[in-house]
């Protein structure tokens, strides 16, 4: 498969060049099989399992929307998440208080509840306030109804959410237009991170990274290119097939979903897209891998290059 | 100061480190024949003349304060001046032994080579200081016995970022620190010590890496460097830097550090204070006293020693504050409050709804506490990790919320609504105090809210826009 030996390029990178900008998690998962007790039922689940498995297997008191989590039944979806980071599947437990059922282990014995009053106000604020920083164009969204976030809301009955949306704040983060196959639209980002497991966890593939803090986090590329098109993506589309919102969407199907209402499309909801350049329209379907991705371990950090700390 | 300049007569001359009372600093202290003078904000000549006097046989005139002592005290004497206010335990060498010198430490106290039971039972009661320690409040020895039990080699980490304490005691007494370590590490079990220190405490850093080199301990010890920004002295983030990730983010949990940590190993995490007071327990010394730094509107930032039964004012007193508008009590997302009299005992201050990690900030007369907080939440919306919603999302709708009082709309209930969730679900401690220093503010000074909704600054400081 390398191309090393037919023209002297380098191999791809190997996974511990690969800097995803995560933090790396402890094993969530419980140690042995379980029988959990999800509002008064008593649920059995396998070892390797957190409360979130249980509670699927039965008809909850409380709305769970759980939207970060990624439940998909295949063997890559084990190497994406629980990344916790949505906080809408916070549930009662009687021995630890408020816990995240996603990524609590599943202990013998534990007693949930879905719809203890504060749980059901942690799920409801949070996922206003993924909302909050969302932007809610629906109409010229390719992801309209296929949409988990959107899902997550009319399943929990969200009219108005509490915080607003991203519309009513800042500005846009332009449309990242670049790539031929894939179009990246960070207004609608909630930074679940699937696509990032994706690319590194399972494709291996180090192109996408987490960077920034605080209100400036964002996807990014580990060559620290600015667009997709300079970054190092070899269009495996994987990204795609986890997002779960219009985040990132496959380029012949971007405006798939939108509601036809001449003069709209998701290509000018926002104003300002990030075109290609042109380069190498004739050029290969995927991009090599002569780009390799930025080390920024703590060997190779110098202060030209000091890393992503702040 | 160059002390070298009048060293290598018959009198030793040593360079230490800070006692923590810099407003005092440069501070002299002779001593001879179970007397000590200090000399405060001294210079080369006050040096030069001390010398000169030892060597005559007398203690300088016009020193600012004597103390008598016996024949070679192995701490500072506490000179009857401000910011030595109480018997200080785990900063009783700071600012009286040489930090490079292994054998003053050796001589001073020993280091120490209790075996793993001894070391166990000393920790057993200990409480962890600081909310860079994972054992924060809590005792010790059933996290550490935990730890023993599991099959892997465990890790030692030594947190000393970004709390002004456990600075001052690597740049002041590191081998106490390490010597603390070092035991720690003989109870669990480790094989690897990592000092933990901020890249904005240079000394500190220096000091530590300069005393790893130096000792003779069980363990490889190394000393690491994070950036200088508050969260980054969270436990997990702090297993993260030491990793060498290139962004800081808090780590789910459970489970913690104490099952898997650095490099997936059993960890434990602990501030250089908590170790400070280990090796106090180790000789047998009760360790209820709590190291406190004062910040903020203080002409100069002060860390003092004081009994738990020693109460926030004391703190501010021992630092010169005369006037203020309140204290944040806790560290950077404290609480903040007017009532000072309140004891530095953990659960007196938890009980009071404030902060236990050792920094008290202090507002100044004319400051305006509703534009504090507002600042604040702001501080917290741009520099938590971006990791969770209710950290991330919850900061920057906080900090809107406490921006609309300025606009007229005080949204009581909307604040202590985020708050709680806040409080209640983010992955860690940052973004589980940051509702603190909101909610204490809104109890305390609730005439100032509604006034600022009003359109009116009690305290005038609030003119333009927040």
């Amino acid at each position: 498969m390398s191309s090393e030996h037919v023209d002297g390029r380098e191999a791809p990178p190997l996974t511990e060049t690969i800097a995803p900008g995560t933090a790396t998690d402890p094993d969530v998962k419980s140690e042995d099989a379980a029988t959990v007790s999800i509002d008064g039922v008593e649920v059995e689940v396998p070892e390797g399992s957190t409360v979130i498995e249980a509670i699927e297997a039965v008809e909850t008191a409380g709305n769970v929307p759980a939207l970060c989590y990624y439940d998909r039944d295949s063997s890559q979806a084990e190497k994406i998440g629980p990344r916790s980071e949505c906080r809408t599947c916070m549930v009662e437990t009687e021995e630890h208080g408020m816990v995240p059922s996603c990524s609590f282990p599943a202990e013998d014995g534990l007693s949930v509840s879905t719809d203890a009053e504060a749980a059901t106000e942690a799920r409801d604020v949070n996922l206003d306030l993924v909302l909050s920083d969302h932007n809610l164009r629906c109409t010229t969204c390719g992801k309209n109804g296929r949409c988990e976030l959107q899902d997550a809301s009319i399943d929990n009955d969200v009219e108005e959410p509490r915080y607003g949306v991203f519309d009513d704040r800042e500005a846009y983060e332009p449309l990242d237009d670049s790539s031929d196959f894939i179009q990246i639209d960070r207004n609608k980002c909630i930074l679940c991170n699937r696509c990032v497991e994706a690319c590194n966890d399972v494709q291996v593939e180090g192109v996408l990274r987490m960077e920034g803090s605080g209100q400036d986090t964002r996807i990014g590329f580990q060559n620290g290119a600015e667009t997709m098109e300079d970054s190092t993506c070899v269009s495996c589309g994987h990204c795609v097939t986890v997002c779960p919102t219009g985040s990132l969407v496959e380029q012949d199907i971007a405006d798939a979903a939108t509601i036809p209402l001449p003069g709209f499309s998701q290509k000018n909801s926002i104003g300002k897209s990030l075109e290609s350049s042109g380069k190498e329209t004739k050029g290969p379907m995927t991009r090599m891998k002569s780009d390799e991705p930025k080390d920024l371990t703590s060997e190779a950090r110098t202060e030209e290059n000091p890393g992503d700390w702040l | 100061m160059v002390v070298e300049d009048v060293a290598g007569g018959d009198v030793p001359v040593a360079a230490v480190g800070s006692t923590g009372v810099r407003a005092l600093e440069p501070l002299l202290v002779a001593t001879h024949d179970g007397e000590s003078a200090f000399v405060t904000n001294a210079d080369v000549s006050d040096v030069e003349a001390a010398v000169s006097s030892l060597s005559d046989g007398g203690l300088p005139d016009g020193a600012d304060a004597r103390v008598s002592h016996g024949d070679a005290p192995t701490s500072l004497p506490a000179p009857d001046l401000d910011g030595f206010a109480g018997d200080r335990a785990a900063l009783a060498r700071c600012g009286w032994i040489d930090p490079r010198d292994p054998e003053a430490y050796d001589a001073a106290v020993g280091f120490s080579d209790a075996d793993a039971d001894a070391v166990l039972d000393a920790a057993a009661d200990l409480h962890g200081r600081g909310w860079g320690d994972w054992s924060q409040d809590e005792p010790l020895g059933g996290l550490w016995a935990g730890v023993r039990e599991r099959d892997d080699p465990a890790v030692v980490v030594v947190n000393a970022h970004g709390n002004p304490g456990d600075a001052l005691l690597l740049e002041g007494d590191p081998f106490a620190v390490l010597d603390g370590a070092n035991a720690a590490a003989r109870a669990v079990g480790a094989d690897a010590v990592f000092v933990y220190a901020s890249e904005g405490d240079e000394a500190a850093a220096a000091s530590a890496r300069a005393a790893a080199d130096a000792g003779d301990f069980d363990v490889p010890v190394e000393v690491v460097e994070g950036p200088a920004v508050y969260r980054a002295a969270e436990p997990t983030m702090a297993i993260e830097a030491i990793e060498g990730n290139h962004r800081l983010e808090a780590r789910l949990r459970p489970p913690g550090p104490e099952v898997e940590g650095v490099y997936g190993d059993p960890t434990v995490v602990h501030t250089a204070r908590t170790y400070a007071h280990l090796v106090g327990a180790l000789a047998g010394a009760s360790s209820d006293s709590r190291v406190v730094s004062v910040t903020g509107d203080v002409e100069t930032p002060t860390t003092v020693e004081l009994g738990e039964a020693a109460t926030v004012a004391d703190a501010v007193d021992a630092a010169g504050v005369g006037e203020y508008t309140a204290a944040c009590v806790g560290g950077k997302f404290g609480g903040l409050t007017r009532d000072l009299d309140v004891a530095l005992a953990p659960d007196a201050l938890s009980a009071n709804d404030l902060g236990t990690e050792g920094v008290v900030e202090v507002l100044g007369a004319d400051e305006c506490p509703v534009a504090f907080v507002g600042r604040r939440a702001n501080v917290a919306s741009e520099t938590n990790c971006g990791r969770c919603v209710p950290c991330r999302e919850g900061t920057t709708q906080l900090t809107e919320k406490l921006r609309d009082v300025y606009d007229g709309t005080y949204d009581e209930a909307g604040i202590e609504e985020l708050s709680r969730v806040m409080a209640s679900t983010s992955i860690c401690a940052f973004g589980r105090d940051v509702p603190r220093t909101v909610r204490t503010a809104m109890d305390e000074f609730d005439d100032a809210f509604e006034a600022h909704a009003a359109g009116d600054c009690p305290t005038g400081a609030c003119t333009g826009e927040l």
